[in-house]
């Protein structure tokens, strides 16, 4: 148990040391996902002009809560797997009593590390230019909506690495994420609150993780959309059927290596 | 009899590898119908090595010399046959094996560039279970023997190609592997470094009794570390044997280096054997054992002779003709 613990510490405390030095390239990062703030700002007009139900604060902090549970999902996990497989840099990894996921995700949570501070700085700025419009939601859907956000990371995580795994197969899989994202940028919530989606998109949209990586978190941290708690076993169900994909295409895959350029 | 640390029974390997025709309309046959090559990289090799033994892997390029590292690392999976480290079968990653064992690529590394070695070697003795103090004490003692106490602190970056290899060196053994599979773990590095790395790989084997597989493309590399060599070319294990049986059983002759008080034309030595390099008064010849008494005798009474030596041809020359020939 003690060993298990102090792999966890290393492997945060180096990784986070490695992700400092790449602070510069995170603040960019983070700019790159400031995506939310424009459609704040559009609906806000159209809030302003009387077409929603909702007050232009509002709209504020629901896109501000969209904003903090993208920036806790980001994943890269697609690209760090492929390069290894293109590269042979997975050799090492396989060299080693321990599974080559570990790495990369002691990698996403250290970067998380560096990623809150910039985040609350954001926050702070933001509340400044919006005053009144972020609000305390209170501890416990603080806290539901960070288990939301945290499954939503495992299985934004789990499909990256799927993702990434297709390298086996293909010479680079990793724009593949770039569907997913696609379909997290429509049906997460991160266009529009779900309640304003056609009741029937709602329904469907139920089944599917992708509300409930975004919107989920979102609803419980601004108070404003009433939040769908079966979101948590569909997260669930679906970080699930993705962990068995991750085996079974790691088990397949190894059988495809051949280590090129190592 | 000690179980071999090393296995390897018909040891097979096959790639497909996608072909595909410049231009445009090569592009455009590539996407319609892929054409595929198989590429038989081993064939059927077969070799043990006993628990302490070491061992140089010789070949010319493409031999499958890493293919077959890499198989016996559990890198990838043989096609046919069978691979044994330690008794157990490497593909399948049993933490107990890859405790055991380690692999150095000389043209790769497992640092992180960005850090100082150190983050590194933390990294790898969490990951081996090592405690941080014992760690620390093998991390000391490995580093003294490399000489780069002094680097450790620095990021990988900012290290000198020496500098960076003996750190890959400290970071692959620091879990005091028993199989050490070393894959031209000279590549690049001035002579001082590669001397420095060959008497640390000398002093490690002998301090722990750890086996060696090691390929090079330096014969000094081998000379100095390996008694015994298996030598493979277009995937095909050719001689496997003690490294001065080589040189007996594919090179019968000797090597004469002559200083003449005069240069003499070189068609005055052919009658001796092969006229490897004649330059102003310094002859080179290769000469059969056989006869080696009799020319060199002749040599000394036919030209006046400033020197003369007589040694073994260099390795170099004899793995060399072995290859070139292909067939041995």
């Amino acid at each position: 148990m003690s060993e298990r613990f102090a792999k966890v510490r290393t492997l945060l405390a180096v990784y986070f040391a490695y992700m400092l030095e790449y602070r510069a390239e995170i603040v960019f990062w983070i700019l790159g996902g400031l995506v939310p703030f424009f459609f704040m700002a559009a609906w806000s007009e159209a809030a302003r002009q009387g077409y929603t139900a909702y007050t232009p604060l509002q709209y504020a902090r629901y896109f501000f809560a969209v904003f903090i549970a993208r920036q806790l999902s980001v994943v890269w996990a697609n690209w760090t797997f492929s390069d290894w497989v293109r590269t042979g840099k997975l050799s090492f990894h396989l060299l080693q009593p321990l599974d080559p996921a570990w790495r990369i995700f002691a990698d996403h949570v250290a970067e998380r590390g560096v990623r809150l501070p910039l985040l609350l700085l954001i926050g702070l700025v933001f509340a400044l230019l919006f005053p009144g419009a972020l609000v305390w939601p209170g501890w416990t859907p603080l806290l539901l909506g960070l288990a939301a956000s945290t499954l939503a990371f495992l299985l934004s995580f789990l499909v990256a690495y799927a993702v990434g795994l297709l390298s086996f197969w293909f010479e680079d899989a990793t724009e593949i994420f770039e569907l997913w994202y696609v379909l997290v940028l429509f049906f997460s919530g991160m266009l529009a609150p779900l309640s304003l989606y056609p009741e029937a998109v709602q329904r469907v949209l139920l089944w599917t993780p992708f509300p409930h990586l975004v919107y989920l978190p979102a609803s419980y941290w601004s108070g404003l959309e009433s939040p769908d708690p079966r979101g948590f076993a569909v997260l669930g169900a679906w970080t699930l059927a993705f962990f068995a994909a991750v085996r079974l295409l790691w088990w397949l895959g190894r059988r495809r290596y051949s280590a090129m350029g190592a | 009899m000690a179980a071999p640390a090393v296995l390897a029974e018909q040891l097979s390997k096959t790639f497909l590898v996608a072909e595909k025709d410049p231009g445009f309309a090569g592009t455009l046959r590539h996407f319609v119908r892929r054409r595929y090559r198989r590429i038989e990289a081993v064939r059927g090799v077969s070799f043990a090595i006993a628990p302490g033994e070491v061992v140089g892997f010789l070949g010319p390029n493409g031999a499958g010399k890493t293919t077959t590292l890499k198989m016996l690392t559990g890198l990838i999976q043989p096609t046919a046959g069978r691979a044994r480290v330690l008794e157990r079968d490497p593909y399948r990653r049993e933490a107990a094996l890859l405790r055991n064992l380690t692999l150095v690529m000389g043209n790769k590394q497992q640092l992180i560039w960005d850090l100082p070695v150190l983050d590194s070697l933390r990294v790898n003795a969490a990951v081996y279970e090592i405690p941080w103090d014992e760690a620390e004490r093998r991390t000391a003692e490995l580093a003294a023997m490399l000489e780069v106490e002094d680097v450790l602190r620095q990021p990988v970056r900012k290290l000198s190609l020496g500098q960076r290899m003996k750190a890959e060196l400290l970071a692959s053994l620091l879990h005091r592997p028993r199989v050490l599979f070393l894959d031209e773990p000279t590549l690049g590095l001035d002579v001082n470094a590669q001397l420095a790395v060959r008497r640390f790989l000398k002093a490690y084997r002998e301090r722990y009794g750890a086996t060696l597989l090691l390929t090079s493309h330096y014969m000094a590399d081998i000379e100095a570390l390996a008694e015994r060599v298996i030598v493979i070319h277009e995937g095909r294990l050719l001689y496997d044997g003690w490294l001065r049986g080589l040189v007996e059983r594919y090179a019968p002759f000797k090597e004469v280096r002559l200083e003449l008080t005069a240069p003499v034309p070189a068609e005055a030595f052919a009658r001796y054997g092969r006229v490897e390099e004649v330059r102003g008064p310094r002859v080179r010849l290769l000469v059969e054992k056989g006869a080696l008494t009799a020319v060199v005798a002749d040599l000394l009474g036919r030209f006046e002779v400033r020197d003369l030596a007589v040694d073994e041809p260099p390795l170099e020359e004899v793995i060399g003709r072995i290859f070139a020939e292909g067939a041995v």
